[in-house]
């Protein structure tokens, strides 16, 4: 059991930790910069004229990015551990993930590889996908987490033997290249642009966790339980799904899938602070930022050519998820 | 004695099948009524249609003299509280943080509990005597223990009616008739109308104002052991469990199979 006193330490040391990763991720990569010429350029003293465009242009959205991206994963798959009353349960269990990368192999297949283009119609075909599981559960009239779990493997499936049949008809040479790489993430394109153009859905997505904190522990009931506490389930559970759907899909569409942040950040969260409360949610949303800063770091910096990040996030991932699995037959959560 | 709950003509089941049939019934206020009944016979489904667990076909379920029938979730649970027979698992979920959970109904969607009801659910604990275990994790206490924070809950919720689904399935003894004297003792002193499932008959007239017997889904009889003698509720009770007999010990009475 932690004192409120080791708790805030706890997130004191987290905080610095992924401000440590922040500032490596801002000075690595193929121009490195220096914390001093960092200081530099934004005292706006005087520094060559190219390392200011990589810094501005290139290294900040980028790392600013990360940063995004682990936040809206780790709090998202928290969310979802807890509403869908499964540890195994990652944010894109009810089909987010799998519709974004149908969005953006249509795209690529269709418009060539525009990725502003790639990246608005994986937003929108992460939206629809979850928008039909809604549906296929109103359609059943049994609105329980199981129906969304069977509902997210149907459209999961659809979306999957789409993208296979666009693969199978795409250019091998330029656009199947493509379509893979995206599915394997990257941070390579964000721009301060499109940065600026998701950052509101991101923040809607966000904000609406934040002030559904208390609901969301009252879906980590039972549903019998939480209906009799109060909660009108069907209606608050859409509109939590909602909210953590705008969130990952405006991650996603820009990033491409990044594999087991979302699923590993808040078991990190757990195991620390013993607690599934929104404070873990929280600490899940700092340990993914964490993660990807680091293996955003490492993909830019151990090759010539960049790495995809899911490689990296899942090499990251494993060890932490064996080091759960042992821990959780010593009994602790 | 003014009434609280009041059943019109309640008929409820699973889809098709009606496995409770036009059940009338009413509770007053400051009384605990016990549902007793064998395995089938309807208890737990009474229970759910009441608290909108599972949809009426027909008949009304009014509060206070309001319509709870076909009201939305929040609006019942400011009426309505439930016991279930099992509670959920609750990991990493510190008892003060349950308890709160109560309140729910009565906060607005976004809001968080006031400092004043964080220091009320507080005392709830302590009325129960539960205060030790205020920052403790809910999935590391005792079955007794869980289920006096649950009752500990079902007070901060503040319903006038309470209802119960075997609450003491899983206790021993010793906690099963302690979680009993407590649920008597908080309907007698708040004056709430409380329904509770029992399995044990013995219990039922221990602690019970009224015994509620249901059999194959319609109410079989009813019985106050304060006012029926002994051979009444020897008859009663026979019409579901059978060949019996009935001991007294002090003015209580147990059942035992002849």
């Amino acid at each position: 059991m932690m004192s409120d006193r080791r708790r805030k330490q706890t997130f004191c040391a987290v905080s610095a930790l992924v401000a440590a990763a922040f500032a490596v991720s801002v000075c690595v990569g193929k121009y490195p910069l220096s914390l001093m010429e960092i200081w530099t350029i934004l005292t706006g003293g005087e520094i060559a004229e190219i390392k200011r465009s990589v810094f501005y242009t290139l290294r900040l959205p980028r790392t600013w990015m990360a940063l995004l991206a682990g936040v809206g994963l780790g709090m998202a798959g928290a969310v979802y551990q807890i509403i869908f009353k499964n540890p195994l349960a990652a944010p894109d269990i009810i089909g987010v993930a799998n519709g974004a990368n149908l969005g953006a192999a249509v795209a690529i297949v269709l418009f060539g590889y525009n990725t502003l283009f790639t990246a608005a119609s994986a937003f929108v075909g992460g939206m629809l996908v979850v928008m039909l599981v809604i549906a296929l559960v109103r359609a059943t009239g049994n609105p329980s987490t199981t129906t969304y779990i069977l509902g997210g493997i149907i459209l999961k499936a659809v979306s999957e033997a789409c993208i296979m049949l666009l693969k199978f008809f795409a250019d091998p040479e330029r656009q199947l290249a493509a379509i893979e790489y995206w599915s394997m993430g990257s941070l390579g394109n964000v721009t301060a642009f499109k940065l600026l153009v998701i950052l509101p859905f991101f923040l809607v997505g966000l904000t609406g966790l934040v002030l559904m904190r208390r609901q969301v522990a009252l879906l980590g009931l039972e549903e019998e339980e939480s209906r009799t506490l109060g909660v009108r389930v069907g209606l608050i559970r859409v509109t939590v799904l909602g909210f953590s759907t705008l969130l990952i899909a405006s991650v996603i569409c820009l990033t491409g899938l990044i594999s087991f942040v979302g699923l590993i950040a808040p078991h990190i969260a757990r195991l620390i602070l013993k607690r599934t409360s929104f404070a873990a949610c929280i600490l899940a949303s700092l340990a993914g930022a964490f993660i990807l800063l680091v293996a955003d770091c490492l993909a830019r910096s151990i090759h010539s050519a960049e790495i995809p990040i899911s490689i990296l996030t899942t090499f990251i991932g494993v060890p932490c998820l064996i080091y759960f699995m042992r821990s959780r037959k010593a009994g602790r959560i | 004695m003014s009434e609280m709950l009041r059943l019109e003509a309640v008929t409820a089941g699973y889809g098709r099948k009606e496995i409770v049939r036009n059940i009338h019934l009413v509770i007053g206020e400051g009384e605990l009524c016990a549902l007793l009944g064998l395995n089938g016979s309807g208890k737990t489904t009474l229970i759910k249609a009441i608290c909108g667990l599972i949809p009426m076909e027909s008949g009304r379920c009014l509060v206070k003299g309001q319509d709870c029938t076909r009201v939305h979730e929040r609006k019942r649970a400011r009426f309505i509280s439930y016991i279930p027979q099992r509670h959920s698992k609750m990991q990493g979920v510190t008892v003060l943080d349950a308890v709160q959970m109560g309140y729910n109904p009565h906060l607005a969607l976004l809001e968080s509990p006031t400092a004043l009801q964080r220091r009320q659910a507080g005392e709830l604990l302590e009325r129960l005597g539960l205060d030790a275990l205020a920052g403790q994790d809910f999935a590391h206490l005792s079955e007794g223990q869980k289920q006096m924070v649950i009752l500990a809950r079902t007070l901060a919720q503040d319903a006038p009616v309470m209802l119960m689904d075997e609450p003491d399935s899983a206790l021993d003894f010793l906690n099963r008739n302690q979680i009993l004297g407590r649920i008597r003792e908080l309907i007698h002193r708040e004056n709430k109308a409380g329904l509770i499932t029992l399995h044990d008959p013995n219990l039922a007239l221990g602690y019970c104002d009224r015994l509620i017997l249901l059999k194959g889904g319609t109410i079989a009889g009813q019985l106050e052991p304060a006012r029926a003698t002994k051979e009444e509720i020897r008859r009663c009770l026979s019409k579901i469990y059978g060949d019996i007999a009935v001991l007294e010990h002090r003015g209580k009475y147990v059942m035992l199979m002849e």
